[in-house]
């Protein structure tokens, strides 16, 4: 096993003001409270284990009034020094872009808007599959559409940070981001959960995955592909003995971290971290060796 | 609206990105199909790296609006997008009869303008005329008319440029049985027996939609003057005299002839019985059309029982409306003339809103002339001898019409047994 060549340093958000105030998705009852303390007390355990497994682990500063902050997956997009800020679809959520572009400028990263107006949120719709070195190929977004980001800013994104895009259908809202259906594990597997994809998709993850791990309707239900890979170890919010077995045979530490509050707002580990060191240019993948051969390094981050 | 509303409507739309690796044009397609509508691809450029995003663009077809409507929201949220998605520009018309410099010249088919994101179909399809789109009516939605240039005034808003419209292709020849005559075919060699059955059929099939009162299923006749030098006139005015006919064009020369036959037996003075010209008979035509001016009106002349037989005294009596178009030819004219061409265009504008079969018979002038007036789904026969007008109306945009090269006499004369003589016993 090759470990993911991203992962090791996140961005997370501490949940002093979280709570259940609106529903956008359909985990979210404005009746169900999530517990405060034992919110903070999750949140700790997630960012303990994070660290345990070798990642660093960076804070943005809360703010009344935004309860997903919470959720950095959904800021934005990072790939090297660039951040792609979020257009949240839902109005209750947009407050919380100036907050995200306004940490990511402060430490130097230059902010690239989407073109257009069309929704897109940031790394809960997009991950980077790696190549295994020496492949025809450099890393890939799978990038989910349909339910929060729309196709067509995702197809931009592909061109802005010129990195080909595969876009997935999420056609059950339960799996409202594609980080509910997939995450990468290295170079030759992922886990993938069919029950928030159509033919297409399982047919597009299939040929780009070479193992994938399909999740079961439990598993899948369960958040189990809402994990976070630090190296070799994989901190989950749950897990099952199936599912650990397999991930053991591939080499992978399992770390459940529980944040069964979080799951009342449809988030688990991977909605509560942005990992800000994404590189998706060939010279900044791990080993540095040039993919494809044919992208001129000057118009890697040249953006329009 | 004519039958040519039942063609397909379709919309160019454009599909980008990596849409070849993420199987989205397979997507796509695969729910175009679905939805029981089709598609062509008119360009498709596949990305050269895995960097290169590939762009396609397709023409997509429904049987119709609503259904085209409902796919392309369904397919937009894969990115696909209509080409054209920009309101029609409009600017107004600076002076009577003057359009913008770049107005919107028109088809003869099924027009769409868009006006505050939503299309609104034109009134009957005209070629080379303007679109004009009235403000907002009291049911709260614009109207679009096609609008011949001298007939537009000032400071009516008119479609410039070529956004924001859109036509309506007419379901091809073998989209179904009923509109197989939709294709400009000229032969002389197909049997004429297949021409007489098809024009029949399509007679009879006008008189049940005409049966239905919902509008449509008119027949207009257009003459030339050989119809009655090879003696089709008594077939034609069997058929207006039984109801097979509605509305009739012609010009001064037809009339003239048609009455001159039945007043005097000739045609340009050359006996019809005999085939031989009559004593005088060069000027027979002038005093026709001198005795038809002294009583001031062809209707006149048949009610003052002058007029007793011939197409044009079986139109007065049946009431069936007809306009002869004048030229600069015409000897006298009858009162009945328009000698005004442009008052002559209008007055064949307004029969026209019900006629969905036009026989264009033995013209080449008056064919052409109401071939440019008529929208595509109109479904027109020409017959003539010289297979050369047939060409011409197609070449000027009348791609619907279907050319029966052959004697217009013996084909009239056939097609009136079939029609009367099988209705009412005759022949």
């Amino acid at each position: 096993m090759t470990a993911l060549g991203w992962g090791r340093r996140f961005l997370l958000c501490r949940p002093v003001h979280f709570t259940v105030a609106y529903e956008i998705n359909p985990y979210m009852h404005v009746q169900v409270h999530p517990d405060p303390d034992l919110a903070l007390a999750q949140h700790e355990a997630l960012v303990a284990n994070l660290r345990a497994a070798g990642a660093e682990v960076e804070f943005l500063e809360p703010v009344p009034g935004l309860p997903d902050l919470v959720f950095t997956a959904n800021a934005g997009v990072v790939d090297a020094g660039v951040f792609v800020p979020s257009r949240f679809r839902h109005p209750e959520r947009q407050g919380e872009t100036v907050h995200d572009t306004a940490w990511f400028s402060a430490r130097g990263f230059r902010v690239s808007p989407l073109p257009g107006d069309e929704p897109f949120e940031g790394a809960g719709d997009v991950l980077p599959f790696d190549a295994e070195p020496g492949a025809a190929r450099g890393p890939v977004l799978v990038a989910g559409y349909r339910t929060r980001s729309a196709v067509g800013a995702q197809t931009s994104l592909g061109s802005m940070l010129r990195v080909p895009v595969r876009t997935v259908e999420l056609t059950d809202e339960r799996f409202y981001h594609v980080d509910l259906v997939f995450c990468p594990l290295d170079e030759r597997r992922a886990l993938v959960a069919p029950q928030g994809l159509d033919r297409y998709g399982c047919r597009v993850l299939s040929e780009l995955v070479p193992e994938p791990v399909w999740l079961t309707d439990d598993e899948a239900t369960s958040f189990c592909a809402n994990s976070v890979v630090v190296g070799d170890v994989i901190v989950m919010p749950g897990c099952t003995p199936r599912l650990g077995r397999i991930l053991e045979d591939a080499g992978l530490s399992v770390v459940v971290s529980p944040v069964g509050e979080f799951l009342k707002a449809g988030g688990g580990c991977r909605c509560l971290t942005l990992a800000l060191d994404v590189d998706l240019s060939s010279a900044g993948r791990r080993g540095g060796a040039p993919v494809g051969g044919s992208v001129d390094e000057s118009l890697v981050h040249e953006l329009p | 609206m004519s039958a040519g509303g039942q063609g397909a409507c379709s919309e160019v739309v454009r599909l980008d990105g990596h849409v070849v690796d993420s199987l989205l044009l397979a997507k796509v397609l695969d729910a175009i199909v679905d939805a029981g509508a089709t598609y062509e691809i008119l360009e498709l450029e596949m990305g050269t790296t895995v960097l290169d995003e590939s762009h396609v663009r397709m023409r997509v077809s429904a049987p119709d609006e609503a259904a085209l409507d409902g796919l392309l929201a369904d397919v937009q949220v894969h990115g696909v997008n209509r080409e054209d998605g920009s309101d029609a520009e409009l600017v107004e018309a600076p002076t009577d009869g003057v359009l913008p410099a770049d107005f919107y010249s028109t088809t003869n088919l099924a027009t769409w303008v868009r006006v505050d994101g939503r299309w609104i179909p034109s009134g009957r399809p005209e070629m080379d005329c303007a679109l004009v789109v009235d403000p907002v009516s009291s049911s709260g939605a614009s109207a679009v008319r096609v609008v011949p240039m001298h007939r537009v005034c000032a400071g009516e808003r008119v479609v410039v440029g070529w956004r924001g419209v859109r036509v309506e292709t007419p379901a091809r020849a073998d989209d179904a049985e009923g509109f197989g005559f939709m294709t400009s075919e000229v032969s002389s060699e197909k049997p004429k027996a297949v021409s007489l059955t098809r024009v029949a059929a399509s007679i009879r099939e006008a008189r049940d939609r005409r049966a239905r009162g919902t509008g449509g299923g008119q027949v207009l006749a257009v003459c030339g003057p050989a119809v009655v030098h090879t003696g089709a006139a008594p077939a034609l005015a069997r058929l207006v005299r039984d109801g097979w006919v509605q509305v009739l064009f012609a010009g001064n020369g037809f009339a003239t002839h048609d009455i001159e036959s039945n007043v005097l037996g000739t045609s340009l003075g050359v006996s019809l019985g005999e085939g031989v010209l009559s004593e005088h008979g060069h000027a027979n035509h002038l005093r026709v059309i001198n005795e038809v001016r002294r009583f001031g009106s062809i209707a006149s002349a048949v009610e003052a029982g002058w007029l007793r037989g011939g197409v044009l005294y079986e139109c007065v009596r049946a009431g069936v409306p007809f306009v002869l178009g004048g030229s600069v030819r015409d000897d006298g004219p009858l009162p009945d003339v328009i000698s005004d061409t442009v008052a002559a265009g209008d007055a064949m504008r307004a029969l026209l809103d019900d006629v969905d079969v036009a026989m264009m018979l033995a013209t080449t002038l008056h064919a052409i002339a109401t071939g440019n007036l008529l929208p595509a789904g109109v479904e027109t026969y020409c017959v003539d001898i010289n297979q050369a007008v047939v060409t011409k109306l197609a070449d000027r945009g009348s791609h619907q019409a279907l050319g029966i090269v052959t004697d217009v006499g013996l084909f009239m004369g056939d097609l009136a047994d079939r029609l009367c003589g099988a209705e009412l016993g005759h022949g």
